[in-house]
C-alpha cells in the first residue's frame, strides 16, 4: 500500500520547463493517482457477480462445475464486464491558443492535459488517440491499445503548433468520420465562440453514445484582464486591434467573459456534455478528476 | 498692481506642454496582443475622454503650476502704503554727538528734539536710540518703554569723534533689514556738510525708511579754531625749534585773534594775528624753552567763541639729547669722515652727533651706547673689534659699512660676512662709471633720495649677495646696497664710498637725505606722528613683536588695554581728545598728543536739496520728497514673486502627491 501524500499537481508553469511530454504525463499522472490511493495496476481482469441457476439454451462455458460436483445442480457463475474505453482527445490549436500572460500559452496547457490523459488512459490499457485541429484537421492518430500507442499519442501532441482558425464549426463536420466507436471524447479548447454555436458543433460527437468532455482553457488574463493603461489589443486570429481602457476590460468585459462562461457551462450541461473550465495557473488535477468521473461511470 | 519683468509672462504658453501630455499623448497605445476580441467593443475608445475626465485635477495643478513660474518670473507687485502695511512702525532716535555738537547748545537742542520724538512714539511700537559719532552707538534695543528711550537720550553726552552720516545709514540699512518692519527715523544733528561721505550712494536708505532731520544749527555760525600745528616731536637744541600754527575761521569775518604757545600749561609767547573773513592765518614761535623730558604743547587763541574746545590745540613734545654715532675710519682718512658729518649735522632735527675714531684705536671701544656704528673703507680691524661688533649687532645694534679700497684686501665684510669678489674701477671718462640700475624706492634709505638718480660710481667693491636683500644694484648688475638681518640687529653695507673718489654721491643732493633717512632707519628713530586726530590708530608693535606687554595711558588717566590685549594688541584707536601716554615693549615712552579732527569745526551747514536727495534714496526718483509726516503713506511698489515662487513650491508638492497616487493606483491594479 503506497503512502497517502498530500501532494498537489505540479503547476503548469512548472511542467512547461519539462521537456519530453511523455515525463511531463508520467509526472502529472503519478502524482495524481498517488493522491486517489488508486493502484494503477488493476489490470484487465473479471470481477466474480453471481451465481445464477442454469436455464436451457445458456452457455455451458459459464457453468460452475466445482458447485455443480458438491451439488449436481447447474449454477451459471456470472461475471462483472469489464470493458476497455476508447479515448478520443481533441486539441484546439488555433491561434488564439497562444496567448499567456505568465509563460503557459493555453497551448501548452492543452497539450499537458491531453499527454496526461493520454497517459492515464494507457495505464488504464484504454484505446487512446488524438485529433490535432484549427480551421481543418491537422493530425489524427487513432486510438489503440497497441504497443507504443502512447508515444504516438504523445509525439502526436507534442508536434502541434499555432494555426490560424476564424471558423470554430468547420473541423468538426470531419470528426464524424472518425469516431466509429463509442468511447469518451474530449474537447480541449478556449471556445471562442457563441455557445449556441459551440454545443451544436461538438453535439453530434454525442450521437453515437460517446462521452463528451469539454475542457474550457482560457488564461487568467482572459478572464480577469488587469491593464495598467488604455492599451492597443490585437486579435490574435483576426489581427484586429481595439483601444481598450482598463475600466472597461476590468467591468465590461469581465461581465461578458462571465456570461459567456456561465453559458457555455449551462448549455453543455444541458446538452449531455461535461463542462469543465481550465484557468492555465491551476493545476490539472481539476481536469483529470472530471475524467475520471467519466470514465467511473463506463465501468 | 502690475509687472517689473511682464516679458516674461509669455511663458504662459507653456501650459500646452501638460494638454498635450495629457491628451495627445493618450492616443500613443502599445499593441498587446490577445486571444480574441469578441468580448470588446469598438466604443472602447472612448476611453480617452473617460481618462481625462479622471486626470483634470492633475492637469489644472500642472497647468497653474506653469502659471505661477511665469508669474514669479514676470515680478509682480502691488502699490502698498506704508499704513497699509499694517501701520505699525518702528521709531529710532538718532542724536548727533560728534565733536561739532559742542558748539553752544547744539547737542541740549538736539536730545530736546529726540525726547519730542520719543513723545510720538504709539502704543505697542517700539523705539530705539542711537549715538551717531565716527561710528553708530546703539544706546537701547528696540523697547516700547518711552521712558527707557527718554533716560538713554538723557545719559547721551558729547564726544571728540567725527560724525559719520554714511556710517548712520548703513545702520539704518540693518535696522530695517532685521525689524522687517517701516522705520521711522528722527535724526537731529548740525547737518554738517563735512561729515557727508565721499560717496552718495553710501547715504542710501531702505524703501521703508523715513527719514526725518531736526538740524539744531543755524545757517552761519561763526567759529575760529586752531586749524593745525607743526612742532618737532623731539627737541634736541631748543634754540633751533620752531612751532607754527595756522588759524582758521569759519563763517568769520575778519578779525583780529591772540595766539598763544603754552608748554605744561605755562605760556611761554603769544603773538597778536589778523585772521581775514572765513580764512586763515599762520603763527610761528621760535625757540621752545623747555626741559628734558615729555611735555603738554598748546597752541590756544583768545578770545574764545561757541565752541572753545576747537581754540586750542594740543601737541606733544619731547626734549631729549642727540644719539652718538661712532664712525670708524682708517687712520689719516678723513674725507669720507668730513662729508657724513656734514650731511648728517646738516639736518636740524636728525638727532645724532657723530663720533669719529680711527678704527685702530677702537680695540676696546664700548659700543653699547651708540645709535648705531659706521665702518667707512675698514681695512683690517685690530683683534676683538669684529667680535665686538659681532656681538653688538646681534644684540639689536646697527651697523652701516661703506666699503672702499682698503676692504677690496678682504675675503669677507665683516659682520655680515657676504663674500668680496674683488673690486671694480673706472676712470672719469664720459662713459666709463656705473649708474644706479635698479633701486627698491620703498626702502627707508632710498625714500627720499629719489634712487639716488644720477649718482656717478668710479670705484665698486663687488659683494656676492648672498643671504643678503640687495636694495639697490648698478648697471654692470653689481650690488650697490645690501641689508641683512643679523640676529636682532641689522647691517647695510654700501659698496662704495662717502667721499668723491669712489662716486660723486656727497656732491649730489640725495646724499643729505640718504645719510638722514639711514641713520633714523639705523637708529630706530623712524617718524612716528606724536600729534593724531581723534579715530587714528596708534601703532603698538609690528607684528613679529608678540609677548611683551605695551601700556596705554588715557588722558584720564586710566589703562584701557586689558592685560590680553597689552600683549597681542597692534593698534590702538584713539577716541578722545589729550595727552596719551605709551610704554613701549623697549622700555621707550612715547607720549601722543590727540586732537579733534577739525573737519568737525567747519559748521557749514548740508544744503536742503541734498537732504532731500538722501531722504528719498530709498524710494527711487519718482516720489515726491514729502516733509515726513506723511511720507510714510506714499505708495511703494512692493514685488509679490517671493510669495508667487512660495505658490509654486506649493503646488508642485500638491501636483507631486497627486500624481504619485495615480501611479500607485495603476501599480496596485497591475
Amino acid at each position: 500500500m503506497q503512502p497517502r501524500t498530500p501532494t498537489r499537481f505540479i503547476d503548469p508553469a512548472l511542467l512547461a520547463g519539462i521537456s519530453h511530454l511523455d515525463l511531463v504525463a508520467k509526472t502529472v499522472v503519478d502524482g495524481f493517482v498517488a493522491g486517489l490511493h488508486r493502484s494503477p495496476d488493476f489490470g484487465f481482469s473479471q470481477e466474480f457477480a453471481e451465481y445464477r441457476s442454469y436455464t436451457p439454451g445458456d452457455d455451458l462455458r459459464h457453468v460452475d462445475w466445482n458447485v455443480f460436483a458438491r451439488t449436481e445442480r447447474m449454477y451459471l457463475k456470472r461475471y462483472r464486464g469489464e470493458t476497455n474505453s476508447q479515448l478520443t482527445l481533441m486539441l484546439d490549436t488555433s491561434a488564439s491558443m497562444g496567448y499567456s500572460s505568465h509563460g503557459t500559452t493555453k497551448l501548452d496547457y492543452g497539450r499537458f492535459l491531453a499527454v496526461s490523459l493520454a497517459y492515464l488512459s494507457n495505464l488504464q490499457r484504454d484505446a487512446a488517440g488524438v485529433i490535432i485541429f484549427d480551421d481543418e484537421v491537422r493530425n489524427y492518430v487513432q486510438p489503440s491499445t497497441r504497443q507504443g500507442q502512447f508515444m504516438r499519442v504523445a509525439h502526436a501532441i507534442e508536434k502541434a503548433s499555432l494555426g490560424t482558425r476564424t471558423n470554430f464549426a468547420k473541423p468538426f463536420v470531419h470528426f464524424q468520420q472518425f469516431l466509429r466507436r463509442r468511447g469518451i471524447v474530449v474537447v480541449i479548447s478556449d471556445f471562442y465562440e457563441q455557445p449556441e454555436i459551440v454545443i451544436k458543433t461538438v453535439e453530434p460527437l454525442r450521437y453515437r453514445g460517446n462521452d463528451l468532455i469539454l475542457f474550457h482553457v482560457l488564461d487568467p488574463q482572459e478572464i480577469r484582464p488587469k491593464l495598467k493603461e488604455p492599451s492597443l489589443l490585437v486579435d490574435m486570429e483576426t489581427e484586429d486591434a481595439i483601444e481598450v481602457s482598463p475600466e472597461y476590460a476590468r467591468e465590461e468585459y469581465g461581465a461578458k467573459i462571465d456570461a459567456h462562461i456561465a453559458a457555455l457551462k449551462t448549455k453543455a450541461n444541458a446538452a449531455g456534455i461535461d463542462y469543465q473550465l481550465l484557468p492555465t495557473d491551476r493545476p490539472l488535477d481539476d481536469a483529470l478528476r472530471e475524467y475520471f468521473l467519466i470514465r467511473k461511470g463506463r465501468m | 498692481m502690475g509687472f517689473l519683468a511682464p516679458w516674461f509672462l509669455a511663458g504662459a504658453v507653456a501650459i500646452g506642454l501638460p494638454f498635450w501630455i495629457h491628451l495627445l499623448r493618450q492616443y500613443r497605445s502599445t499593441p498587446h496582443p490577445f486571444s480574441s476580441l469578441m468580448f470588446f467593443e469598438r466604443r472602447t475608445q472612448s476611453s480617452i475622454k473617460h481618462r481625462r475626465l479622471r486626470y483634470l485635477l492633475l492637469l489644472s495643478l500642472r497647468v497653474a503650476l506653469l502659471l505661477l513660474i511665469a508669474l514669479a518670473f514676470a515680478n509682480p507687485f502691488i502699490d502698498r502704503t506704508g499704513v497699509a502695511a499694517g501701520g505699525r512702525k518702528m521709531l529710532v532716535i538718532a542724536v548727533d554727538n560728534s565733536f561739532s555738537m559742542r558748539y553752544d547748545d547744539h547737542l541740549a537742542r538736539a536730545k530736546q528734539a529726540a525726547m519730542n520724538a520719543v513723545s510720538q512714539l504709539n502704543p505697542g511700537e517700539r523705539g530705539q536710540v542711537l549715538a551717531v559719532g565716527s561710528r553708530v552707538h546703539f544706546l537701547t534695543q528696540p523697547v516700547e518703554e518711552t521712558d527707557q528711550l527718554k533716560a538713554a537720550i538723557q545719559g547721551i553726552q558729547p564726544s571728540d569723534e567725527q560724525s559719520s552720516y554714511g556710517e548712520l545709514a548703513r545702520a539704518l540699512r540693518t535696522i530695517e533689514q532685521t525689524s522687517r518692519i517701516p522705520l521711522e527715523v528722527h535724526f537731529a544733528s548740525d547737518m554738517q556738510k563735512s561729515s557727508m561721505p565721499p560717496a552718495f550712494a553710501d547715504l542710501r536708505l531702505g524703501s521703508d525708511t523715513n527719514l526725518i532731520f531736526h538740524s539744531v544749527a543755524d545757517p552761519k555760525e561763526p567759529n575760529w579754531m586752531v586749524e593745525s600745528v607743526t612742532a618737532p616731536a623731539k627737541i634736541y637744541d631748543p634754540k633751533k625749534v620752531r612751532v607754527q600754527a595756522v588759524v582758521a575761521g569759519s563763517n568769520t569775518p575778519a578779525t583780529k585773534r591772540t595766539v598763544s604757545l603754552a608748554l605744561d600749561g605755562k605760556v611761554l609767547d603769544s603773538k597778536s594775528v589778523d585772521v581775514p573773513a572765513n580764512g586763515r592765518a599762520s603763527v610761528e614761535f621760535v625757540s621752545l624753552d623747555s626741559p628734558h623730558g615729555f611735555h603738554q604743547g598748546e597752541i590756544r587763541i583768545e578770545p574764545g567763541d561757541s565752541l572753545h574746545q576747537d581754540d586750542r590745540f594740543d601737541f606733544a613734545i619731547e626734549r631729549t639729547d642727540p644719539h652718538p654715532v661712532l664712525f670708524l675710519h682708517p687712520a689719516g682718512q678723513n674725507l669720507d669722515e668730513l662729508y657724513y658729518r656734514s650731511a648728517l649735522e646738516s639736518v636740524s632735527e636728525a638727532g645724532f652727533t657723530l663720533d669719529p675714531l680711527a678704527v685702530e684705536q677702537a680695540g676696546n671701544q664700548s659700543l653699547s651706547k651708540y645709535a648705531f656704528v659706521v665702518l667707512s673703507d675698514v681695512g683690517s680691524m685690530p683683534p676683538g673689534l669684529e667680535n665686538s661688533l659681532r656681538a653688538y649687532v646681534a644684540g639689536g645694534g646697527s651697523l652701516l659699512i661703506a666699503l672702499g679700497p682698503l676692504s677690496a684686501a678682504l675675503n669677507r665684510v665683516p659682520v655680515s660676512n657676504e663674500a668680496i669678489q674683488g673690486s671694480a674701477y673706472a676712470s672719469r671718462g664720459d662713459s666709463r662709471f656705473e649708474t644706479v640700475a635698479a633701486a627698491d624706492a620703498e626702502h627707508p634709505a632710498l625714500r627720499r633720495a629719489n634712487k639716488l638718480d644720477g649718482v656717478k660710481f668710479y670705484q665698486v667693491i663687488k659683494v656676492d649677495p648672498g643671504q643678503s636683500h640687495v636694495v639697490a644694484r648698478l648697471t654692470n648688475q653689481a650690488p650697490l646696497l645690501l641689508e641683512k638681518q643679523v640676529g636682532e640687529g641689522r647691517v647695510i653695507v654700501f659698496t662704495s664710498t662717502f667721499d668723491n673718489v669712489g662716486n660723486d654721491l656727497p656732491l649730489h643732493a640725495s646724499f643729505v637725505p640718504f645719510v638722514e633717512e639711514t641713520a633714523r632707519y639705523l637708529g630706530g628713530q623712524q617718524d612716528r606722528s606724536t600729534n593724531v586726530a581723534v579715530d587714528s590708530y596708534i601703532e603698538l608693535r609690528s607684528a613679529k613683536e608678540r609677548g611683551a606687554a605695551i601700556d596705554v595711558t588715557e588722558p584720564d588717566g586710566t589703562h584701557p588695554l586689558s592685560l590680553k590685549d597689552a600683549t597681542t594688541a597692534q593698534t590702538y584707536q584713539v577716541t578722545r581728545e589729550g595727552f596719551y601716554e605709551i610704554h613701549r615693549a623697549n622700555g621707550r615712552q612715547e607720549m601722543v598728543a590727540v586732537h579733534a579732527d577739525r573737519r568737525e569745526s567747519d559748521l557749514t551747514l548740508i544744503p536742503q536739496e541734498t537732504l532731500d536727495l538722501w531722504k528719498n534714496t530709498g524710494r527711487g526718483p519718482d516720489t515726491p520728497a514729502g516733509d515726513g509726516s506723511n511720507s510714510g503713506n506714499q505708495a511703494r511698489p512692493w514685488s509679490l514673486w517671493r510669495y508667487a515662487l512660495l505658490l509654486v513650491l506649493i503646488t508642485a508638492i500638491i501636483e507631486s502627491v497627486f500624481a504619485s497616487r495615480y501611479l500607485s493606483v495603476e501599480k496596485e491594479v497591475a
